[in-house]
């Protein structure tokens, strides 16, 4: 239980980081030329990446194309809708 | 292509059992103005994009309103959970039971299904933006129809969220617009 | 251009009519990314928040 809870703490952290990701990605559609929101976005990007890293290495993959350890722990529960926030 | 992942937007919860809520829901899940529709229209309109900002947004917003739709959905599940068949009967599911149990069907608040008649793609690049611009704010009022159903703070901060991105989108589809009248009018002139 | 001709090519005031304009968003200051995500932006300047209308008591 206590693990499930620091699981959604952590998943709560990515979903923050990556809706700043993408807030921005909207944004530079339609600025593509916008430097300083482009390097603020490059910034969000690299530690969504290691934090993506850290959350897969200790609770399976969040993608198909991520490496999972065996037996395949994609699958696992809970799915996304199953959580409590 | 795409490649799913694993987790929500937005952290969806609900604090009980609400089916009339739930059926509420079900207009943003498979209505005119729901996030099957945006998502669907988008998806569909990128192709006949003249710019590539245009292109770009309407991938990026058609995917994002996925993410929505799963929100919705999440929302719709969670809110139905723990449901007999004689509660759904008695809030007024009783038909969808009959034909969908607890499944996700894609239908209105009424139980009217989804269409594609519901989206028009006319291969004109600025009348299928201002379509978008429409479908915002008709989502964004929606949400404030549905936020004004519930007195759940859960479902009420999950449709707040999704009720501003319908404002920033529509900024999003403005800013495209502007770049591509603009682009016409240079075409205008030096063709 | 005159204002003349800019009348006849159906300018008015440098903007053209029948034709929507959405002014373009500068990139300014951002929320921090716990409260963005609250708030549905990362915008302080495109934040809308709804405040409902209340219900009658019955």
């Amino acid at each position: 239980m206590h693990d499930y809870r620091s699981m959604v703490e952590l998943l709560k952290e990515i979903q923050a980081l990556e809706f700043g990701v993408y807030e921005l990605a909207l944004f530079l559609d339609t600025h593509p030329g916008d430097r300083r929101a482009l390097e603020d976005h490059n910034r969000l990007v690299s530690r969504l990446n290691q934090l993506r890293k850290a959350f897969e290495d200790r609770y399976g993959p969040l993608r198909l194309d991520s490496e999972s350890p065996y037996p395949y722990r994609y699958i696992n529960d809970p799915w996304p809708w199953e959580i409590q926030y | 292509m795409w490649f799913y992942e694993k987790k929500l937007q937005y952290p969806a919860n609900v604090r009980r059992c609400d089916l009339a809520m739930a059926k509420f829901l079900f207009a943003q899940y498979g209505g005119p103005d729901s996030e099957l529709s945006a998502a669907v229209r988008y998806l569909t309109q990128r192709y006949t994009m003249p710019i590539p900002q245009a292109k770009a947004l309407l991938t990026d917003i058609g995917t994002e309103e996925m993410a929505h739709w799963e929100i919705i959905g999440t929302l719709i599940y969670k809110l139905t959970e723990d449901a007999t068949p004689e509660q759904l009967r008695e809030a007024g599911l009783g038909d969808h039971f009959a034909q969908h149990d607890k499944a996700l069907y894609p239908h209105d608040a009424a139980g009217v299904p989804w269409t594609a008649a519901y989206i028009q793609a006319t291969g004109d690049p600025i009348t299928d933006l201002h379509e978008n611009l429409a479908a915002e704010q008709k989502a964004r009022t929606t949400y404030e129809h549905l936020i004004s159903l519930t007195d759940d703070d859960g479902v009420i901060a999950t449709l707040s969220f999704l009720r501003e991105r319908e404002v920033v989108h529509f900024q999003r589809f403005g800013e495209a617009l502007m770049q591509v009248q603009e682009h016409y009018q240079h075409k205008h002139i030096f063709c | 251009m005159t204002r003349a001709e800019n009348m006849s090519k159906g300018y008015q005031g440098g903007m053209r009519l029948a034709e929507v304009y959405i002014p373009i968003q500068t990139y300014g200051e951002t929320f921090d990314l716990k409260n963005a995500l609250m708030y549905g932006t990362i915008f302080p300047e495109l934040y809308r928040p709804y405040r409902p209308v209340h219900r009658n008591p019955q």
